[in-house]
């Protein structure tokens, strides 16, 4: 080791020998442009028909004033993946194009020196730039598989404006521009046997009218009275956060700036902008279906702020978003443990926790403290946090930008605090009220009362869980493979999964198997899972599926069949509810091949999906059905003569039910008082997926061609051959 | 330019007579260069996984981002299984990264989406690690570090970001692990289990810390 530390010691070196340098030549150099101007990129796919996943490996966008730049031009700005997405050192973003046909997803915003840019170039991963998913059948072998792309874009993927025509995108400071490319997939060589590659060409074209809408406000700061500084570090940058109506899922952020054009605010009060997809049709469609957001605005040592906007459309303007803050906040922390209520001294990692307020004009009324406890439909989420490994939370934020949890605004005296709502996957929601600490000890911060405010102690809190025990019959593999079982449960009649378990059943060909009795030739799945003991449909419909190998690597989609069992009674706190072992032959899981479904929906808006559904032959009459996967409805325009509505599924050859499902279309101009949420449309329509002809043989001799590629394999030693499609319009 | 060659020389001078690490800890001949493993994707996503190479593998949670090391792994045969465990519609992406290159990686945004990434095929069905010592850090997101981790045999070098999930795969004889951070201002927090107990409890320190097996 001790050449490592012998590189430990010239890295140590290479800083200050870097800096010198810098410092000695950076007089002779002209100053660098300021990065001041954002674009901000998303892309709309247009992906070829006949496939569940078209996946592009995005490394980043570049952009260049000069039309011929040469790639090793200093001009080149880049945008590249977002580092929350894509990690630090090799940072790409996966994006499908096939779920991106309608509403742009965006990549990154990022800054740009203010100039007029000519030329954008798409950089993908240069070893592994993507994969198709082609639904049944596949090319030259099954469907519903992976197979990678090459491309044959030889001098990069780039768009050029046109000579002597405008430029692609003008920025400015202050300014941000957002910039949507069309990224057209066109196959031009198929591949000729499993695994081998698609040959794609990619083109980008500028959209004209993106379903891209903005945002625009003003946030007011009035000075406050405590120290504006925070006692355990740093304080995070005044942002506004654009997030999905009813959730913590940050969409985008935008600074708070003073110096921005129509701005006539001053510091440190300022304005924001924000460009957000928006569910269309664009124009000149006018009926879009619109999207609907939640924005918060926290940081600067302010106090936080929120509010629910009316539904945005494209090329939507919604201005006049303005918040009223205070700032000179004294900011604390929040610190503490989850553990498990059941289970003495077990901790729960990966719990999400979040502070919980009324958005104005709710706020506005001054309701109770206990609002967001009695109503967190109705509240919005202003900051998170995450327990690690120990069940301690926070999480550490980064150098610059510490959590959001050790930025929390110290509440006047006799208040009750903030609502604080903890979650994880297995057990009941907790809600609490939350005050922050003030002292200079970081992991000893805060509050909590779980009696509605009239104790506090420390933040080590529990939640509760219940079980449901059983198994799942399955043939077993072949001898030399094994099966991979996951089972999950969710709230009766719906698609709201509440929890899986951690790791996947192993089946062997001979595992050792107790306390089941399966049906002949079967063996059993055990399994033990952690449920919410208190939802309130007080029932569960559980689903097993199983993750499968194709040539050695992870399939995509399994070719096992699913099995579903519906209403299991939600078992009481810390009790095991257990589940008989079925008798029913049809309940097995056994290797049925791969499969797909597509077809039409007939009217469809861009609230509408479908669901796939697997009936329990077992459950109770007309209520055993098991929602299983869903599907979005893609391409819509009305403008595009290939707007075909379409849905698809890849899912093992068995029987099905397939369900139109309903978000209802906001009202334009109404602010929801929640997220709105889908319901069946029309009844569902039974589909069969014909099994596929068996192929290969016991023996991989003489025909190793057709040796099975899959762990999906019949006892004879055969395998399910090239699936098949069904196309079932709704 | 004169400067700069004075100042290239001063810092080349000033390499010279340094030592290294004294002590037990960093006397372990080189381990292979070890492939890292990244999930990914909307921030604070919470997850469950399962790693193994061709001899074991270990199961745990977390959010998004969380990197992970394997030390001693038998083979450069390895896999991750990871499922969302949320109802969104959150990006959940998966990595494997052997030198600079993104070997696998696959991406899901279903509601508890799982994907699998891989490297290798799959030719033995691995056990749950015994003993089953794993490591933690945090500290600041989207700082790199390098870190030694090693057992009586072998020492592995491991340059990754905060979060990341150590596991050492048949240690022979205790493990302490060093971190380096970057500067004077980096604080890390670490811990080890063994078994599932807590063997090192949360250390904090910084730039530099070091844990070790009692």
């Amino acid at each position: 080791m001790k050449d490592f530390f012998v590189f430990r010691i010239a890295l140590r070196l290479t800083l200050p020998l870097i800096v010198t340098i810098c410092v000695l030549i950076g007089g002779t150099s002209p100053a660098m442009a300021a990065k001041t101007a954002r674009v901000q990129i998303g892309f709309l796919g247009v992906p070829p028909a006949g496939f569940q996943n078209v996946l592009l490996n995005v490394v980043a966008v570049r952009i260049n004033p000069h039309a011929n730049a040469a790639p090793t031009n200093g001009g080149w700005q880049k945008i590249p993946a977002p580092p929350g997405i894509g990690g630090g050192f090799n940072a790409e973003l996966q994006i499908d194009l096939n779920s991106s046909q309608n509403v742009p997803q965006l990549f990154n915003t990022a800054g740009t020196r203010p100039s007029s840019y000519r030329i954008a170039q798409l950089i993908l991963d240069s070893t592994n730039p993507g994969s198709l998913i082609p639904n049944c059948p596949g090319p030259s072998a099954d469907g519903c598989i992976n197979y990678p792309i090459q491309l044959v874009n030889a001098n990069g993927i780039t768009l050029a404006a046109t000579p002597g025509g405008p430029p692609l995108i003008t920025t400015a400071t202050g300014t941000l521009t957002s910039f949507v490319l069309q990224a057209t997939v066109t196959i031009t060589k198929f591949p000729t046997a499993p695994g081998g590659a698609y040959t794609v060409a990619i083109a980008l074209a500028p959209i004209a009218n993106p379903a891209i809408g903005t945002v625009t406000g003003q946030v007011t700061v009035t000075p406050g009275t405590g120290s504006g500084t925070s006692t355990t570090g740093k304080v995070r940058k005044l942002t506004v956060t654009a997030e999905a109506i009813g959730t913590n899922t940050t969409i985008a952020t935008a600074p708070v700036k003073a110096v921005v054009s129509n701005c006539t605010a001053t510091s440190p009060s300022g304005c924001f902008t924000l460009a957000l997809p928006a569910a269309g049709p664009p124009p000149p469609s006018t009926a879009p279906f619109g999207t609907l957001y939640d924005l918060t605005v926290s940081g600067g040592a302010d106090t936080y702020a929120a509010v629910r906007l009316q539904p945005l459309y494209p090329s939507g303007l919604i201005t006049g978003a303005n918040f009223a803050v205070t700032g000179n906040q004294t900011l604390g922390n929040i610190t503490g443990t989850v553990s498990d209520g059941c289970v003495p001294n077990k901790t729960i990692a990966a719990a999400t926790l979040q502070l919980l307020i009324p958005p104005d004009p709710i706020a506005k009324t001054k309701p109770l403290p206990t609002f967001c406890i009695t109503s967190p439909e109705q509240c919005i989420s202003v900051a998170t946090a995450t327990t690690d490994p120990s069940g301690n939370f926070p999480q550490p934020g980064t150098a610059t930008t510490p959590t959001a949890f050790a930025n929390v605004p110290i509440l006047a005296k006799g208040s009750k605090g903030y609502v604080m709502e903890v979650t994880a996957p297995g057990y009941d929601p907790l809600f609490v009220l939350a005050q922050p600490g003030n002292g200079t000890n970081k992991k000893g911060g805060g509050t909590c009362s779980l009696d509605g405010g009239a104790t506090f102690n420390a933040c080590n809190l529990s939640m509760m869980t219940g079980y449901i025990a059983g198994a799942f019959a399955i043939v077993p593999p072949n001898p030399g493979q094994t099966a991979l079982v996951q089972v999950f449960a969710e709230d009766h009649d719906t698609n709201n999964i509440e929890s899986a378990l951690p790791m996947g059943i192993t089946v062997g060909s001979n595992p050792n198997v107790t306390g089941c009795s399966p049906p002949d030739g079967t063996v059993c799945a055990n399994f033990k899972l952690n449920v919410p003991p208190s939802i309130p449909i007080g029932a569960f419909d559980l689903f097993a599926a199983t993750i499968d190998t194709y040539q050695g690597v992870a399939d995509p989609y399994q070719g096992h069949s699913i099995v579903a069992i519906s209403d299991v009674p939600a078992p009481a706190a810390c009790a095991t509810v257990t589940v008989p072992t079925t008798t029913d032959p049809n309940q097995v899981i056994g290797c049925v091949g791969h499969g797909s479904i597509t077809g039409n929906v007939g009217g469809a808006d861009l609230g509408a999906s479908v669901v796939l559904e697997k009936l329990d032959p077992e459950g109770p009459a007309n209520d055993n059905e098991v929602q299983i996967t869903s599907s979005l409805v893609q391409n819509q325009s009305p403008t595009d003569s290939d707007a075909t509505n379409r849905y698809s599924f890849c899912a093992p050859a068995d029987t099905y039910q397939v369900q139109k499902f309903q978000v209802p279309s906001p009202v334009p101009t109404v602010v929801p008082t929640a997220m709105p949420t889908a319901v069946p449309d029309g009844t569902p329509v039974a589909v069969t997926i014909p099994p596929p002809p068996n192929a290969g043989g016991p023996s991989p001799t003489p025909t190793p061609s057709i040796k099975c590629p899959t762990n999906c394999s019949h006892p004879d030693g055969t395998c399910p051959g090239i699936c098949k499609n069904v196309n079932q319009p709704l | 330019m004169s400067a700069i060659g004075a100042a290239i020389a001063v810092c080349v001078a000033a390499c010279n007579n340094q030592t290294g690490f004294s002590g037990s800890v960093g006397s372990t001949p080189n381990g292979p260069k070890l492939p890292s493993y990244q999930i990914l994707g909307t921030t604070g996503t919470p997850f469950t996984a399962t790693i193994s190479d061709s001899r074991s593998f270990w199961t745990f949670q977390g959010n998004v981002p969380l990197f992970i090391a394997i030390c001693n792994p038998p083979t450069a045969e390895a896999q991750m299984v990871v499922t969302k465990t949320g109802s969104d519609t959150n990006l959940l992406s998966a990595s494997i990264i052997t030198g600079n290159h993104i070997k696998d990686t696959q991406s899901t945004t279903a509601p508890f989406g799982s994907v699998t990434v891989q490297t290798g095929k799959q030719t033995s069905v691995p056990s749950a690690a015994f003993p089953d010592l794993r490591i933690f850090l945090s500290g600041p997101l989207k700082t790199k570090y390098q870190a030694l981790v090693e057992d009586i045999d072998t020492g592995f070098i491991i340059g990754s970001v905060p979060p990341t999930l150590i596991v050492f795969d048949t240690p022979n004889g205790k493990v302490d692990a060093t971190f380096f951070g970057p500067n004077n201002h980096t604080t890390f927090t670490a811990d080890m289990t063994l078994n599932g107990e807590v063997v090192v409890p949360t250390t904090s320190g910084g730039p530099n810390l070091t844990i070790r097996e009692p």
